[in-house]
């Protein structure tokens, strides 16, 4: 595909595969952006699953903005990443698996966080209910899932 | 050193990795997996201490212990695993004995956090300005548990 050749070819690509810092700097920044995105996603999860109650659902809502500022860390460094093979990338089954699965974890970060903005006021006893808890569920799977298929890129 | 290497290579754990080619990827993402719950904890317990959020009760917060204890529990583990699986490649590794300097001085960060700092916050009423101490252990935290995930990062690129 004509892109991805492109991609491959630029100038940053280039800078990433060859220079001393570049690789490095920007692995090093992915795993402080997956730290930030997927440790808060785990214990975001954890609180709307019932744990932790002293804190309450609104005080949430500036921590999901951490974890979408790590979310964007990855989504930079993950294009430069990205860019040094693109045209293998694309066709890795692993990747794509993984990226299928970072997705479906951002987009259960976005209604988690709508939910306890919109509705948590009104949760009796600090419990969620029964949706928002699945959709917990379903995060940790995603991300979770995320991290192993990231992992497992570099083997297979 | 070479009784010391002589035993790590002999051990059990060192058997699975060098019989089970599986054995390493699953130490590794259990290793992430682990980072993720200690950072994530602690971006909660330490940016509270930095004052942010004033809304969440100290009391809350320090219920995350266990959380960001399980995750460094299970990294120490995986950690070993790593070492024993392949003593002499780690030992000889620049980046790998800065990591270790760091989480022991992690570690120093806590103790002067649990000794002398959350003693003090006893006398904070809720929402109340966090005094100094506390700000600069939980910038401390953050800032060294971060340079503990960099060096490891970067540990095969530093090489020996």
């Amino acid at each position: 595909m004509g892109i991805l050749a492109w991609l491959e070819a630029s100038g940053l690509a280039e800078w990433v595969r060859t220079s001393t810092v570049g690789y490095p700097l920007m692995i090093t920044a992915h795993a402080i952006g997956m730290a930030v995105m997927v440790g808060l996603a785990f214990l975001l999860d954890m609180r709307l699953l019932g744990m932790f109650r002293g804190i309450p659902f609104p005080a949430l809502h500036r921590f999901f903005a951490v974890a979408r500022a790590g979310f964007a860390i990855n989504f930079l460094s993950g294009v430069a990443l990205f860019t040094t093979e693109a045209t293998t990338y694309v066709s890795d089954f692993m990747f794509v698996s993984k990226i299928a699965l970072v997705l479906a974890g951002a987009a259960t970060a976005l209604w988690l966080q709508a939910a306890v903005g919109r509705d948590s006021t009104s949760w009796s006893d600090a419990v969620a209910p029964g949706a928002v808890r699945l959709v917990a569920v379903l995060s940790i799977l995603c991300w979770v899932g995320a991290t192993i298929t990231g992992r497992l890129i570099a083997y297979l | 050193m070479d009784v010391i290497y002589d035993w790590m290579m002999s051990s059990w754990i060192n058997g699975l990795v060098v019989d089970y080619p599986w054995t390493w990827p699953t130490l590794e993402t259990l290793h992430f997996l682990g980072l993720c719950l200690l950072l994530g904890a602690l971006l909660i317990m330490d940016l509270r201490l930095i004052g942010f959020q004033r809304t969440i009760p100290l009391g809350a917060v320090h219920a995350l212990t266990p959380v960001a204890v399980t995750g460094f529990a299970i990294n120490l583990v995986t950690g070993l695993g790593f070492v024993f699986g392949d003593p002499e490649t780690y030992t000889a590794n620049y980046a790998f004995w800065v990591k270790m300097v760091l989480v022991l001085l992690a570690g120093l960060n806590y103790a002067v956090f649990a000794l002398r700092v959350e003693p003090s916050l006893a006398r904070l009423g809720p929402r109340d300005a966090m005094p100094l101490s506390a700000k600069a252990v939980g910038v401390a935290s953050l800032a060294v548990w971060f340079g503990v995930l960099a060096y490891g990062r970067l540990l095969p690129y530093v090489g020996g």
